[in-house]
């Protein structure tokens, strides 16, 4: 595979790139995933609202993510890498039942919390890491990126303390349920060897053991993403000693 | 926002510690994170709320409220390197006790830095007023080298003392107490300037007093020793200490080595206290927060924000660096006494001192193994 030239990068970070290409091919090819399937995800949530609005309001979501996973797309081919997205590999395909789940029964808030408490939380501080370490445009997009759903985080969040302050102890009863069944399949992504076979996105072998190449780490990478959610969880109102406790149960 | 008496921030003192609180929080139904897994997550942990405290008083129906905040800084960066972020840590920490609205907050260990001169650290306090609860923890330790004395028919009037991190809020606050009472004073510590100031300081009070930056200059000479050093691991040796010398290791961490040789030194952990009137934590973390082989024993620092809720002075008292008198000492002595707070049961690594003599009494080398089969290291 040839590598493509960039001329915004200097001789020295086309070489790295070129590289750890199958590096970043991987880390591509996770995001793109993680992308259209909230594309999916908030396509679905169209479907359930009522109010036009927030028909409107999902499908520009919808939209924004199919975006997301076009520049990481274009990163690939940037860096000389064929970017394949699997919505249907064994992880995504279970954070996508678990969101089906809530479309089933219509639960709005339930969608809300599965998609911009839990699954962008993920998505945000991965992001923002790489985005730390990756070297030029790569490194830009997935900060920029993360920026981008971080806004929806805020955003949603606003609309979900309201909904938690009507009735605190049933909201919190549903975000606990939807823990259990969500964290896990994130944590059991996360952790920081796949123990329990390829994980269906991953080109060939498992990136993880890679990743101190480009200067990250599987640890890293979930330590930041249960950061990133008990920051959320904190921001929501759930008491700090809830919360520690909900992620202290997860696996490893 | 709940209306809270108290809240105690802390950290962790060791990778054990911090394995136990989340084997604890995992549940017995689940197997405890293997040790690599809780170094990998815990340094992610934001600063929370581990768990409520309420504690009791003698005093008919004194209670006080709490909360017990973890800042989570992980036991092995308590290096000056990773001084801003730890501050950073410290700071989010209190920032969630006034947040929970606690009316004084307690400094514990590390924390104390935020206030030791870092007043502007501070997140914006609106009704929260904060100590380092130094002044306590300074009450402790007199009263235990008291003890220990008393114990080993040792009379303070014919013993040198040396006080190691001297220059600390809580080494200097130990140094104007026991002065006056002892033949004379070492005080050690890294910065010559501050050494001179408190040796000029005692010296006015007619007290013989030496100064040096290097323990080992001194440890020979010394029939008692404080440790009182802010240092990130136990790593002080206290090489060619006299025999029979009573060491108190007040740091947190600990400061002395596990590897320590100190072959007749009658060592045990200062600061500590206990509460008469109970600890009640939910979730149940009692005895894993506070790890002591007695029940309801807290650092004397956490045990100065209990006292002063208990006793209704919601007041900053203890702050700032080296203004810890024997004036403070006994005032805040009298007020924890009232609310049923002494001096907590001696202990050391190998445990009680008091209760079997002998077991507190370190005759073999701290790196051998104690005569009760158990390692002589402490945890960390």
């Amino acid at each position: 595979m040839e590598a493509a030239v960039d001329f915004a990068q200097s001789p020295t970070e086309c070489t790295t790139i070129s590289l750890s290409a199958p590096i970043w091919q991987d880390v591509l090819a996770q995001a793109m995933t993680g992308e259209l399937l909230a594309a999916m995800n908030y396509t679905s949530l169209s479907e359930v609202c009522d109010d036009p609005a927030e028909v409107a309001e999902a499908l520009e979501h919808a939209q924004n993510e199919r975006g997301h996973a076009a520049a990481f797309a274009a990163e690939g081919r940037r860096i000389g890498v064929n970017v394949a997205s699997n919505v249907d590999a064994k992880h995504w395909k279970r954070l996508r039942g678990a969101f089906l789940g809530c479309i089933a029964e219509r639960d709005f808030i339930g969608c809300l919390i599965v998609q911009e408490i839990m699954l962008e939380s993920f998505a945000v501080a991965s992001y923002s890491r790489v985005g730390k370490v990756a070297p030029g445009s790569l490194g830009e997009t997935f900060a920029r990126i993360a920026a981008e759903e971080e806004e929806h985080i805020e955003h949603a969040l606003a609309f979900l303390r309201t909904e938690r302050a009507r009735d605190a102890q049933r909201f919190d009863d549903k975000l606990h349920r939807l823990h259990l069944e969500v964290m896990t399949i994130l944590a059991q992504m996360l952790a920081k060897e796949c123990k329990d076979g390829h994980c269906e996105v991953c080109q060939t072998s498992c990136v993880k053991p890679s990743l101190f190449e480009v200067r990250l780490s599987a640890a890293e990478l979930r330590g930041a993403s249960l950061q990133q959610y008990l920051k959320t969880l904190d921001m929501l109102g759930i008491p700090g000693e809830v919360s520690l406790s909900w992620v202290a149960q997860l696996p490893v | 926002m709940t209306s809270l008496d108290f809240a105690l921030i802390g950290h962790p003192e060791s990778w054990r510690a911090a394995a136990d609180v989340l084997a604890f929080l995992r549940g017995p139904e689940l197997t405890p994170l293997p040790d690599d897994e809780v170094r990998d997550i815990l340094p992610w942990i934001p600063p929370r709320t581990v768990c409520h405290v309420d504690a009791g008083s003698p005093i008919a129906g004194a209670t006080a409220r709490g909360l017990y905040i973890d800042s989570f800084i992980p036991p092995d960066r308590l290096e000056a390197a990773n001084l801003r972020e730890n501050i950073a840590r410290v700071r989010a920490a209190a920032a969630s006790a006034i947040h929970s609205g606690a009316k004084i907050v307690s400094l514990g260990g590390f924390s104390s830095i935020l206030i030791e001169g870092n007043f502007d650290q501070l997140p914006e306090r609106r009704d929260t007023v904060f100590t380092t609860g130094n002044t306590l923890t300074v009450a402790f330790i007199v009263q235990g080298i008291r003890k220990m004395c008393a114990l080993e028919g040792r009379n303070l009037r014919n013993e040198t003392l040396l006080i190691v991190g001297a220059t600390g809020d809580v080494g200097s606050g130990c140094a104007r107490c026991l002065a006056p009472l002892v033949k004379r004073v070492l005080i050690c510590a890294r910065n010559v300037e501050r050494l001179r100031r408190l040796a000029a300081e005692l010296q006015a009070d007619g007290v013989q007093v030496e100064v040096a930056t290097d323990v080992e200059q001194f440890s020979a000479e010394a029939g008692i020793v404080i440790c009182a050093a802010s240092m990130a691991s136990p790593a002080l040796l206290l090489g060619g200490l006299a025999p029979h010398a009573i060491v108190c290791d007040a740091g947190y961490p600990k400061n002395l080595s596990p590897g320590a040789d100190m072959p007749g030194a009658r060592v045990f952990f200062g600061g500590l206290g206990q509460i008469t009137g109970g600890l009640r934590f939910a979730p149940d973390l009692r005895g894993i927060l506070n790890r002591h082989p007695f029940p309801n024993v807290v650092h004397g620092c956490l045990l100065e924000g209990i006292a002063l809720a208990l006793e209704g002075r919601f007041e900053p008292f203890s702050q700032g660096r080296g203004s810890i008198t024997p004036e403070r000492v006994a005032e805040i002595e009298s007020i924890a006494a009232r609310h049923g707070i002494y001096l907590a049961p001696l202990y050391n690594a190998q445990g009680p001192v008091e209760a079997g003599r002998e077991s507190g009494r370190l005759a073999c080398s701290r790196r051998g193994v104690s005569p009760g089969g158990g390692s002589c290291q402490q945890q960390g």
